[in-house]
C-alpha cells in the first residue's frame, strides 16, 4: 500500500482555537493564503477531526475550551502529530495564571512540536509543520511494525482465527452499549 | 407547521476561527431561531490586570485581548491610563497611533471580506482578497516590528518612531493597493454569484439595529450612522485627517462587505493625510504619577465601538478594569438577524457579522 507516502505527501490539518486572542489564528489563515501557501505541501484545512493527521491548536487552554480539546485529540486517528502554535500554547504566555486558564496545551494531550512566538511568523508555522511531517512518518513507522508471532500455533481443535475474534468483541461490545 | 430541527454549528468548525456555538432551530431549511453561545475563551484578563499586572504592563496585556484589533485595545487602555494619570500624550503619537489604527483596520477588514467569500464558497476570492491583504501585514511590520502583536501604544505616548523609508515605502505600497481595492469593489458588487449568496442574506432593518442597540459596519450597513469617530474629537483628531462617515441601507452582507469596502477608500485617504502632515514632536509624555479617579475611553475599533473604564487608587495597581467589546453589543442582533435566512447560508453570514469572541468574552 501506498498510504504512507499519500499520507507524507498530503497531510491534513485540524486547526482548534483553545482560547487564544485571534493573532495566530489569523496567521495560520495567512499560511492559507497565497504568499505562504502552505497547499504547496499538500496540505488542506480540513475542518473534520476524523480526517486529520496534524492538529494545530492555538490559545492557552480555558476552563471551557478543555474538554472539547481532549475530545478532538481523541477522534483523530492514529497516527496524528499534535502543533502547538504560539506562546500560549506552549506555556500559557501572558495568560498564564489567570483564573480561567492553564498553563499550556502539553498539560492535556501531547504536544510533538512547539512553535514558540507571540504571535508565531507564518514562516515558523510552516517550519513547524515541516517538522511535524517528520514526527509523523516516524510514527508511521512505529505503528505498522509487524509483530511476527514466537511459536507456531495450535492446529488440533480447529483455528482460531484473529479476525472472527475482533469482530465477536466489536459486536459484543456495540449489542452491551 | 412542518417538522423541526435542530443543527449545532461550532464549537470546533472549519468556517470559525474561533470557538463559537451557535444552535439553529430549522425548519425546511429555513433557520426559525437561534441560539448562541460565545464564552467559550473568557480567559479573565480583566481580574489579572488588576492583580498581577502594574499599570504600565497593562497596555501590553490588554494587546492580547484579541489579535485582530490589537492597537485598539492598547490605544484604548493607554488613553483611559493617560487620563487616570493627567497627562496628554504627545500629538505626534496621536498621529501615529491613528495611522497604526487605520492599517490595522485594513487588514481586518480584509481579512473579513476574505473569510466571506470563502464561507460563500468562492475560494478564489479569498485567496486574491487574502493576497491583497499581506501588503498591509509588511506594513504593519515595517511600523511596528511585529505582524500580529504590535505594542506599539504605551502609556504616554508610542514605542516607536514613523521612518521617513517606512512612510515613503506605505505610500508606495498605497498606490499599488488601489487598483487593486477597485477590483475587489468590482467584484464584490457585479458578480451575479457572490450576489446570490449575499443579497438579502441576514439581513436587519434600521429600527432593528437601533433596537438591539448594533455597533460598528454591521450598523452603518443598516443605515445608523454611527461611528466614535465622528463623535469625540478630544483623543484623537479623526476629522482633521479626513474621516468621512461610510452607511448603506439595506442591512444584508451584500451591504456590509460593500461598507467595509468603501471603508477602506476612507482609511487609505486618512494614512495618506496622516503621513504628509505628521507633526513634529517628543514621542512620549513622561510622568511619574500613579493612577487616580475613574475614566472611560470610546474608540473606534473595525468593528465597531470600544469601550474602556478604569478606575485608580494611588498604587501602581488598577482597582478596576472594564472592557466593552464591540461584538458584545452586536451579539443580541446577530441572533435575530439569522432569522428566515437558508441554514446554507449561515457560514457567510456569521464570517460577514464579523464576531471578534476573544475581545468579547476577554
Ligand atoms: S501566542 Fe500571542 S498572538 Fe498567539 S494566540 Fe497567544 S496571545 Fe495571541
Amino acid at each position: 500500500m501506498k498510504l504512507a507516502v499519500y499520507r507524507k505527501k498530503s497531510p491534513w490539518i485540524l486547526h482548534y482555537n483553545a482560547g487564544g486572542c485571534n493573532g495566530c489564528d489569523i496567521e495560520i489563515l495567512a499560511c492559507l493564503g497565497p504568499k505562504y501557501d502552505i497547499e504547496r505541501f499538500g496540505m488542506i484545512n480540513s475542518g473534520n477531526p476524523k480526517q486529520s493527521d496534524i492538529l494545530l491548536v492555538t490559545g492557552p487552554v480555558t476552563k471551557r475550551s478543555r474538554e472539547r480539546l481532549v475530545e478532538v485529540y481523541a477522534q483523530m486517528p492514529e497516527p496524528k502529530v499534535v502543533v502547538s502554535c504560539g506562546a500560549c500554547a506552549c506555556t500559557g504566555g501572558v495568560f498564564r495564571g489567570m483564573y480561567n486558564c492553564e498553563g499550556g496545551i502539553d498539560q492535556y494531550i501531547p504536544v510533538d512540536v512547539y512553535v514558540c512566538g507571540c504571535g508565531s511568523r507564518p514562516e515558523q508555522i510552516i517550519d513547524g509543520v515541516i517538522k511535524a511531517l517528520d514526527i509523523l512518518e516516524r510514527k508511521t513507522l512505529e505503528l505498522e511494525v509487524s509483530v511476527r508471532l514466537k511459536k507456531v500455533p495450535v492446529e488440533e481443535n480447529g483455528q482460531v482465527n484473529r479476525r472472527e475474534v475482533a469482530a465477536k468483541i466489536i459486536h459484543t461490545q456495540h449489542t452491551y452499549e | 407547521m412542518g417538522k423541526q430541527y435542530e443543527i449545532p454549528l461550532g464549537a470546533q468548525h472549519i468556517s470559525l476561527l474561533e470557538p463559537l456555538h451557535f444552535k439553529f432551530t430549522t425548519e425546511n431549511e429555513k433557520i426559525i431561531s437561534t441560539d448562541a453561545n460565545v464564552y467559550y475563551v473568557h480567559r479573565g484578563i480583566e481580574e489579572a490586570c488588576c492583580t498581577k499586572f502594574k499599570f504600565r504592563q497593562v497596555s501590553f496585556v490588554v494587546g492580547r485581548v484579541c489579535g485582530l484589533c490589537s492597537i485598539s485595545h492598547s490605544t484604548a487602555y493607554s488613553q483611559v491610563a493617560e487620563k487616570l494619570v493627567n497627562i496628554e500624550a504627545p500629538l505626534r503619537a496621536k498621529y501615529l497611533r491613528m495611522l497604526v489604527i487605520e492599517l490595522d483596520r485594513i487588514h481586518s477588514h480584509l481579512l473579513c471580506l476574505s473569510h466571506v467569500a470563502e464561507n460563500a464558497g468562492f475560494e478564489a476570492l479569498f485567496m486574491k482578497t487574502m493576497q491583497y491583504r499581506e501588503f498591509s501585514m509588511e506594513m504593519l511590520e515595517a511600523v511596528c516590528g511585529n505582524r500580529i502583536q504590535y505594542d506599539f501604544s504605551i502609556v504616554g505616548g508610542v514605542a516607536r518612531d514613523l521612518k521617513a523609508e517606512v512612510a515613503g515605502m506605505i505610500l508606495q505600497r498605497l498606490k499599488t493597493f488601489l487598483p487593486q481595492l477597485d477590483e475587489l469593489v468590482d467584484i464584490f458588487q457585479n458578480n451575479w454569484t457572490l450576489s446570490l449568496k449575499n443579497k438579502g442574506a441576514g439581513a436587519i432593518t434600521r429600527e432593528a439595529a437601533m433596537r438591539l442597540n448594533v455597533v460598528g459596519p454591521f450598523a452603518r450597513a443598516a443605515g445608523l450612522a454611527i461611528d466614535v469617530r465622528n463623535e469625540t474629537e478630544d483623543l484623537l483628531p479623526w476629522k482633521e485627517v479626513g474621516f468621512e462617515m461610510v452607511t448603506d441601507t439595506t442591512g444584508d452582507v451584500y451591504a456590509r462587505n460593500m461598507v467595509r469596502l468603501r471603508e477602506l477608500y476612507i482609511s487609505i485617504r486618512i494614512i495618506r493625510n496622516i503621513i504628509a502632515s505628521l507633526p513634529e514632536s517628543a514621542l512620549v509624555t513622561e510622568t511619574k504619577a500613579f493612577p487616580d479617579g475613574e475614566a472611560v475611553v470610546r474608540l473606534e475599533a473595525p468593528r465597531g465601538e470600544l469601550f474602556y473604564y478604569a478606575k485608580g487608587n494611588k498604587t501602581q495597581m488598577l482597582e478596576r478594569l472594564k472592557i466593552k467589546a464591540p461584538t458584545f453589543s452586536n451579539v443580541a442582533a446577530m441572533v435575530e438577524a439569522f432569522t428566515g435566512n437558508e441554514y446554507g447560508s449561515a457560514p457567510a453570514i456569521i464570517a460577514s457579522y464579523d464576531p471578534c469572541l476573544s475581545c468579547t468574552s476577554r
